[in-house]
């Protein structure tokens, strides 16, 4: 088997899950929601005004029908109504939100940049402090330095992270003064309050999951550092430095690839806790709001990108995955 | 006891390795696992050390590459022309290590890093050593597995462990130790894993090799059929303890022991089969 063919096949395999993800999420809304038109119309609203609101999106017609001019947006764009009130809305479309009238992918996409700044400043942040974390408690096996990373990451594991949110705020911001309180400035405009806005945040959402990472790195390097290899390595004369980071570290790691790129992705759909804590106006905060005003076409529209993203990922991450471990590389070849 | 700081090429005097009460305690288990072992090994001889399992065979050969796993304490004296190993600090055991006490191993696929090439891993103990840029040691390795006559090295250097069979695999594993030119040789089990007919051709390569070098080796195992090709002189061993010691030939003429009679005896011979009723013959 070449490389081509398992990359297709993969690829089949994605286009498929996005699928039936889309179909889901539709059908959930579909029938589990109250009355969209009645929603958008408010509460004065004569139930002709409803019934011309259902008329105008379409509400009116059967399931499938619907799914199908839905599935049409996203591949090719539609139009919302007839006549000279038609709306048109190009591919790749998920509608418009029922609140502002906005197009909600680009209503989501303007969110991005700090959902992005929020998850990447995070996971550089997790990795570091997860895999030094996890390699200092394995090297250091049973003594104080091992039990200390380890109850801290039990800590991190078990806080909620709004909980961590505001103690640091507190800390950080009111008593001591450190940071100001966040208020988002892009990065191209001043680095430095870029970086300090987001601090608190990344330190709350890396928490967790540097916690998970650090237990995860010490088990696996514990798992490694009894192989034969590592004894073959030893008997080759090698100094500490290279057994460790060369011969240990690079099996102890091919595993994490996998849980990162993932857990990354369902980043990428939004931190709702975090983002709403420190108030960061990224696709979280939209989901939020959304859910509270029960804005269906947006809620939609996180759903479906967090999938997308998620899918993707986990398409990366099998290629990954085929470069970082020889054995897989070579068996799907 | 040091007599001289750095092994000398010429002019060297006695044994190349000699162990003398070799003792291996594990205080905190209160445990003996090797019990006053002696043995010297010369340049080009092999001594064939021989026991069952758990007899403190594989104990004996960390002892010497200072290994031991923690909590172990060790006595007696361990010299390598000369030079005293018990006791010496690890950066002083690690430039012996590979370089001049190189070490083969039981199961050669799960003893190689999956990760790294094959090239990689010989070239890594001959950089360790020699220094060298990346390409220059690839060289080496090109030729460290020519030597163990692993067919299509140039291409199959930058291949992985597990595109190699069970037997090129142990040629790995005997390139990777031979790279460096070692003077001993510690063969730990080293055709236990592999297939009868793979077996005997690589203990014929190790002898060929070892003629070539002029290496010593130890050779440990728990068949005595296997050492009595390979071996000059035996100690067999049996919970820790030395049962017997001999030449090769002595050790298989008159075996003074019941515990070397017991070991010959378990050792299938071709004609223990020839006797062996007509149902069973078949199936052997």
């Amino acid at each position: 088997m070449t490389l081509l063919p398992y990359l297709s096949k993969r690829f089949l395999a994605s286009v498929i899950t996005l699928l039936a993800v889309i179909f889901l999420t539709f059908a959930v809304f579909f029938w589990l929601t109250p009355d969209p038109a009645a929603n958008i119309c408010g509460q004065t609203c004569t139930p002709d005004q409803i019934h011309a609101i259902r008329e105008q999106l379409g509400l009116n017609q059967p399931f499938l029908k619907q799914f199908w001019a839905f599935l049409a947006g996203i591949f090719a764009g539609r139009a919302y109504g007839a006549g000279a009130t038609a709306v048109q809305c190009s591919a790749p479309c998920i509608g418009f939100s029922f609140q502002s009238g906005t197009n909600v992918l680009t209503t989501i996409i303007s969110r991005l940049p700090v959902t992005i700044s929020l998850a990447a400043g995070a996971a550089v942040l997790w990795l570091l402090v997860g895999i030094s974390g996890g390699m200092i408690s394995a090297v250091k096996k049973g003594t104080w330095w091992d039990r200390g990373a380890m109850m801290v990451s039990l800590g991190g594991i078990s806080l909620p992270n709004y909980f961590v949110a505001l103690v640091l705020q507190y800390l950080l911001v009111v008593k001591l003064k450190l940071l100001p309180f966040p208020t988002l400035v892009p990065f191209s405009e001043n680095p430095s309050g870029w970086f300090k806005a987001y601090l608190m945040p990344w330190i709350v959402l890396a928490l967790m999951y540097a916690a998970t990472y650090a237990r995860l790195i010490r088990a696996n390097m514990l798992d490694t550092m009894g192989e034969n290899f590592m004894r073959t390595a030893r008997a080759k004369g090698l100094a500490p430095a290279p057994i460790l980071f060369r011969h240990a570290l690079r099996p102890s790691l091919t595993p994490v690839v996998s849980l990162f790129g993932v857990e990354f992705a369902t980043l990428l759909g939004g931190a709702l806790i975090t983002e709403t804590v420190f108030g960061l106006s990224g696709v979280g905060k939209l989901a939020y709001d959304a859910i509270q005003s029960n804005d269906q076409p947006v809620i939609m529209g996180v759903t479906l990108v967090a999938a997308f993203a998620v899918i993707i990922a986990n398409l990366l991450v099998d290629l990954a995955y085929s470069v970082l471990d020889p054995r897989v590389r070579v068996a799907s070849r | 006891m040091k007599l001289t700081t750095a092994p000398e090429p010429d002019g060297r005097i006695g044994a190349m390795l000699s162990v003398e009460g070799l003792t291996v305690t594990f205080p905190a288990l209160g445990s003996r696992v090797i019990d006053d072992i002696n043995f010297t090994i010369e340049k080009g001889k092999t001594i064939g050390l021989v026991g069952e399992s758990g007899s403190g065979k594989s104990m004996t050969s960390l002892a010497i590459m200072g290994l031991l796993p923690e909590g172990a304490a060790v006595e007696g004296s361990v010299s390598y022309w000369g030079e005293q190993l018990l006791g010496n600090p690890d950066s002083a055991m690690r430039r012996l290590r590979g370089d001049r006490i190189a070490m083969i191993f039981q199961d050669p696929l799960s003893s190689l890093n999956p990760y790294f090439t094959v090239g990689f891993q010989i070239a890594e103990a001959y950089r360790t050593h020699r220094g060298g840029s990346r390409r220059q040691a690839r060289g080496v390795a090109v030729e460290a597995m020519r030597q163990v006559r692993i067919p299509d090295a140039e291409r199959r250097v930058d291949h992985y462990p597990h595109q190699f069979s069970g037997g090129m695999r142990q040629r790995v594993m005997i390139a990777m130790a031979l790279v460096c030119q070692p003077d001993l040789i510690i063969a730990d089990e080293p055709t236990t894993a592999l297939d009868v007919t793979v077996q005997a051709q690589i203990l014929t390569l190790m002898s060929d090799l070892q003629d070539s070098t002029g290496a010593g080796m130890l050779f440990i195992t728990h068949d005595l059929a296997v050492v009595s090709d390979v071996a000059d002189s035996i100690v067999v061993m049996q919970r820790g303890k030395t049962v017997e010691q001999g030449t090769a030939e002595a050790i298989f003429s008159w075996p003074e022991s019941d515990y070397t009679r017991a070991l010959l005896a378990a050792t299938p011979r071709l004609d223990d089969i020839v006797d062996l009723p007509e149902p069973l013959r078949g199936t052997r």
